[in-house]
């Protein structure tokens, strides 16, 4: 008995170890070009050159950080715009899901396409596209001017509304793909058994299918929200400077100012939120009722 | 039952039926899933619609309860033309085939659902939901999520939050589908009981004929969007109308016999292969021509069968060619020259097992009590593929 399960525990490692060989390359990439760096990143952000120029030990970029209202300023503006942006990919993508589900029928399959396809295409391209429509004299502009609803170009460029609006287009696919594959998951029946409760079509959908989609809101919430904090092109292209956000900064101080050591604060700040959000997703998805 | 006096129940009257349907129609594209279909339910009653899937129960029942607009025809409850109210306004109780509770809610809270749609206030609606969680015995699950109980609980719980608002009729759909077999047999009992306390008027709707049987005050069969036959299920049992109906309730021998003669009323009919004998008498049935083929139904019940040398000389014989014992029956099989289908025979067990089983390959000879054998409508068909 003993000796069978000694047998087989050991042929279960051997077998396991076996297993492990294959990931191995991946295991090595990982560590030398991701772990191995965000490693090196937490320790230069906590060494600060002193007036010699020596790298000391102190807390003094994450102080300045959390303290100067400049840098306090930028990561509550992070903060906000993706907010921003995720409140609205869930008030246009909620309808867009439902839509999906629900009404589609065989056009689903088109609708996932021509959701998914604006991610198959260069950022870079979306965001010179974007560019063309809210110029001065962009295709916006000069309409609304020919329909005689505006008597000056607006200025819609180099503006936060532009990053909104960028950002949206760009990460509003995640919310939609997110909310549909719950929504797909809710059992009509159950819809009916309301409304044969005496439950109106609202709310049967204020109390029936959209909490149970809720946690279709949440994933799709946070990874638009974690996908806007570390966006940088959008930012940079789009709002020229008007919004600057932490991925600007980081760039700034990276490229242009040099300081290493506070750039890898910034990006361990801007991780650490990340977490927070993986965090939160574990935590707030899928609690009770999930199960059936 | 004390503290709260629900509104007072419009008193059962006799002549007003439960439910009324009058020429219902529908079709889903260019399929016909209901030819026009009348029947009533009388209050206060259950009613079976007993079909294969596909034979137009579940949409009957779907109209009933108005997710679906019938394409003609008319929905009376308690007389009321409820055909094209929205399910809100029916005031119908439901059980759906996997009960669908709302897994957010807990199972006070499912409870209360309907009676908060209602606008019922606080305190009567804890106390109503309470008393029905007594009904169906689950006073301490109460806080409990549906994910939590067993199938049994949450069909309890299911026929709670479809009782406790009073509605003018319980709809059911496969409500016992999901359970296992014990299970099943005992949720039947208790949901008849409550449905006699209550005297609500229901409608099930099941494909399980042993369901049908043991639940129902009148069954409806149903197939091919069409129904069949309609009746007390002793009724629809004893006296099936076609080969459809007698197949589907139970177990049928159907046999193509030959129209010997009409007499008293109804027709002498001959086994196949039984030429020169003076065959038997089916009463109560038309008259038709002499030479002609009819269709007769015996359930393995009827069949007598006893060894040969003890058999009367007149009595058809057969071969045993298959038996099994099945707990509180012998079951066996039969051949006949002219037959193309084993017949079936059961045989109560009375005295000790082993002791009656009759040999493969014996001969015996077989009867069945007068009355037993029904001729089905059918004209002769062959064998369909499907």
């Amino acid at each position: 008995m003993t000796a069978a399960a000694a047998t087989s525990g050991r042929r279960s490692r051997r077998a396991l170890g076996a297993g492990l060989w294959p990931v191995l390359p991946a295991v090595i990439f990982l560590l030398l070009f991701f772990l191995l760096p965000l490693a090196e990143n937490g320790l230069q952000s906590l060494y600060v050159p002193d007036a010699a120029g020596k790298p000391v030990f102190s807390l003094d970029y994450y102080m300045r950080l959390f303290t100067d209202s400049y840098y306090l300023g930028v990561l509550g503006r992070t903060i906000w715009v993706s907010l921003l942006a995720t409140i609205i990919c869930i008030l246009i993508g909620y309808p867009v899901a439902f839509f999906m589900v629900r009404h589609a029928g065989r056009w689903n399959g088109v609708m996932i396409f021509l959701l998914v396809a604006p991610l198959l295409t260069s950022i870079i391209m979306r965001t010179f596209g974007w560019n063309v429509i809210l110029a001065r004299n962009g295709v916006l502009n000069s309409t609304l001017l020919s329909l005689g609803l505006i008597e000056r170009p607006l200025r819609l460029l180099q503006d936060p509304s532009a990053v909104i609006i960028g950002l949206v287009h760009v990460l509003v696919p995640f919310m939609v793909i997110s909310i549909a594959a719950v929504l797909k998951g809710i059992d009509t029946r159950l819809e009916e058994a309301a409304e044969l409760l005496g439950a109106s079509r609202w709310r049967t959908f204020r109390e029936i299918t959209l909490p149970l989609s809720l946690d279709g809101i949440a994933t799709g919430a946070i990874v638009v929200f974690m996908l806007a904090n570390g966006s940088f092109l959008t930012m940079l292209l789009l709002g020229g400077g008007s919004v600057v956000t932490l991925p600007l900064l980081i760039y700034q101080q990276f490229l242009l100012v040099q300081n290493l050591g506070f750039a890898a604060a910034m990006g361990n700040v801007l991780l650490v939120l990340a977490v927070i959000s993986l965090f939160l997703q574990l935590r707030l998805i899928r609690r009770d009722g999930g199960a059936s | 039952m004390t503290q709260t006096t629900p509104k007072a129940q419009p008193a059962v009257t006799s002549d007003v039926p439960g439910l009324r349907l009058r020429e219902v129609r529908k079709s889903f594209g260019s399929v016909a899933a209901l030819q026009p279909t009348s029947f009533d339910v009388p209050a206060g009653t259950l009613c079976s619609l007993l079909g294969p899937s596909g034979c137009g129960k579940t949409t009957t029942l779907r109209i009933v309860a108005g997710f679906e607009l019938p394409d003609a025809g008319q929905v009376l409850i308690r007389g009321e033309d409820r055909t094209y109210d929205p399910p809100q306004r029916r005031k119908l109780g439901m059980v759906f085939q996997n009960y669908s509770l709302f897994p957010h809610m807990t199972v006070a809270q499912n409870v209360a659902f309907g009676l908060r749609m209602a606008r019922v206030n606080r305190a009567e609606t804890e106390a109503r939901t309470r008393r029905m969680l007594d009904i169906v015995h689950l006073p301490q699950h109460a806080d409990r999520y549906p994910h939590q109980l067993s199938g049994g609980q949450q069909q309890r719980v299911a026929l709670a939050r479809s009782l406790v608002t009073e509605p003018s009729m319980l709809l059911l759909d496969e409500p016992l589908g999901a359970l296992d077999k014990n299970l099943r047999e005992q949720m039947q009992f208790e949901i008849r009981q409550l449905q006699r306390e209550i005297g609500i008027t229901t409608l099930l709707v099941t494909h399980d004929q042993e369901e049908a049987l043991t639940m129902s005050d009148m069954i409806v069969v149903m197939d091919r969007g069409r129904i069949l036959q309609a009746g007390s299920p002793a009724e629809v049992y004893e006296h099936p109308r076609n080969r459809f109906v007698s197949e589907f309730l139970g177990t049928s021998n159907i046999i193509d016999c030959t129209v010997m003669g009409a007499e008293r009323g109804g027709l002498r009919l001959r086994l196949p292969g039984d030429e020169g004998s003076s065959g038997f008498f089916v009463a109560d049935a038309p008259a038709r021509p002499v030479g002609s083929t009819a269709l007769v139904a015996i359930r393995p019940e009827h069949l007598r069968i006893v060894p040969a040398m003890e058999a009367g000389p007149s009595e058809p014989r057969a071969t045993v060619s298959g038996h099994v014992f099945r707990g509180a029956t012998h079951v066996f099989q039969l051949k006949r020259p002219g037959l193309d289908r084993p017949l079936m025979a059961y045989r109560q067990i009375t005295g000790p097992v082993g002791e009656t089983a009759l040999a493969i390959g014996a001969e015996i000879g077989l009867s069945w009590l007068p009355g037993t054998a029904r001729l089905l409508e059918d004209e002769p068909m062959r064998e369909d593929a499907a």
